[in-house]
């Protein structure tokens, strides 16, 4: 009984892999070129729109909430929490979202290598499983704390997004050819932009 | 009676799509899965011409179908070999794992088979293509598994093989895990299905392989060998730090 339904789980679980590949719509041709730019992009988002530190300060800042409490009647002060929830659970998920760009980029990346290991392959496709799946826990946690909450959980983030970001850079460091850079710092201090 | 109906036409199909391969020039392409077709289409003709004599049919039908079950081996490795043989990362996973899959199968079919007490010729056979048809299902599940992760762009006549012989193994495994468990009572049903499984692929053969349609091509940007290491390396800092960081988050 055990081997049947061994065989009968292969061969429905390949016809499910045909179903999804027949659904499958075209990858994206342009690959890794695309990817690096995405990667390049998720970077900027990250730093730039979900990061930055008065973002931060100003989505889950508790004075604002203990002002509209104060100065507004009850059930104003339940909307303005219902609304910061709202923004601080998108902006969660905004950062999974660039999270995941960044793996793509990585298997854009490494899918071209000839070197490529498969062991160290799996112990990263495990990782950002992991890593991901901590992203949705902590989306739990906010959903279920609420955006004062989980204050403490915000900063430390912040903080580690942060610091794949830096690590990021230093990965598509090569996306910045070299030419361009010195001719940006044999410009003129104030220079037009490139 | 279903069986009956499709077998010239799969046969007309087959000289179909060997002929066109061969207007096409796609013959030499895709070798190993024309080999295969064409050797399943002579088989075909030699036992549908001997068919209405029962003793040449009992005879040659067996050896046959082991040598067609063989080189069905070529459909897979003609995948492995044309899906990604543009990103040589991802095939050196796919062969890898191919193999780990292969040597796991083996083992686990040839300890099932030297546990068995009773032994019968028929059993024996149908159980062996059963355990060939898993280990072709678990290959092709695992290329499968390595589009879909590195998000590889195949062409239409790659797509048609796997989509093609994917149905026809699959449908043949888990009809064969029923023809063993419910015995002879499902011949009839085991039968028409992997005769209709047979022709479904071989339309989507017919289909997908008219014309020429190789695989888009892969970008160049990154190729090489010196960046692996430094990528992961790069990766793997990137997750540490995230890592170190959630571990606090969990314990705030």
């Amino acid at each position: 009984m055990i081997s049947l339904l061994f065989y009968l789980l292969v061969g429905v679980g390949l016809l499910v892999f045909l179903w999804l590949l027949a659904r499958r719509k075209g990858a994206p041709v342009e690959g890794c070129g695309r990817q690096f730019v995405e990667a390049r992009q998720a970077l900027r988002t990250l730093q730039l729109g979900l990061l930055p530190e008065n973002l931060i300060e100003r989505l889950f800042d508790r004075e604002d909430f203990r002002y509209a409490m104060a100065a507004s009647p009850a059930n104003i002060g339940e909307l303005f929490l219902q609304e910061r929830k709202r923004i601080s659970l998108m902006w969660v998920r905004r950062v999974r979202c660039e999270i995941r760009n960044l793996m793509q980029f990585h298997l854009g990346y490494s899918r071209l290598h000839a070197k490529l290991s498969l062991l160290t392959e799996i112990r990263l496709a495990l990782d950002f499983g992991l890593l991901l799946l901590a992203c949705r826990a902590l989306r739990i946690l906010l959903y279920m704390r609420g955006p004062h909450g989980a204050g403490a959980v915000v900063v430390v983030l912040t903080a580690a997004a942060g610091r794949v970001c830096a690590a990021s850079e230093k990965s598509l460091a090569f996306l910045n050819p070299p030419a361009l850079e010195s001719f940006r710092r044999s410009s003129a201090g104030n220079g037009a932009a490139i | 009676m279903l069986s009956l109906l499709l077998w010239p036409a799969g046969l007309l199909l087959e000289f179909a799509l060997l002929a066109r391969s061969v207007q096409t020039k796609t013959f030499t392409k895709y070798i190993y899965f024309y080999a295969y077709i064409s050797c399943v289409f002579v088989v075909s003709v030699g036992l549908f011409i001997g068919h209405s004599n029962l003793e040449f049919y009992e005879a040659w039908y067996w050896p046959t179908q082991f040598a067609t079950l063989a080189i069905g081996f070529g459909v897979v490795l003609e995948v492995v070999r044309q899906a990604l043989a543009a990103y040589p990362g991802a095939e050196r996973f796919a062969w890898r794992a191919s193999c780990a899959v292969f040597a796991v199968t083996f083992c686990y079919v040839e300890w099932h088979v030297a546990s068995r007490t009773e032994w019968s010729t028929v059993a024996a056979t149908v159980e062996l293509e059963r355990d060939l048809r898993v280990i072709e299902a678990l290959v092709l599940a695992t290329v499968l598994a390595i589009v879909f992760y590195y998000r590889i762009e195949i062409g239409k006549n790659v797509t048609g093989m796997i989509v093609g012989f994917g149905a026809y193994v699959g449908v043949s495994l888990t009809t064969l895990a029923l023809r063993s468990f419910l015995g002879p009572r499902f011949n009839a049903a085991w039968g028409d299905l992997q005769t209709a499984s047979y022709f479904f692929a071989l339309i989507v053969w017919t289909v997908a392989l008219w014309s020429y349609s190789p695989n888009p091509a892969p970008p160049t940007t990154g190729r090489g060998n010196g960046g692996y290491d430094a990528l992961v390396r790069g990766t793997r800092t990137q997750l540490e730090s995230v890592r170190s960081n959630l571990r606090g988050v969990a314990g705030s």
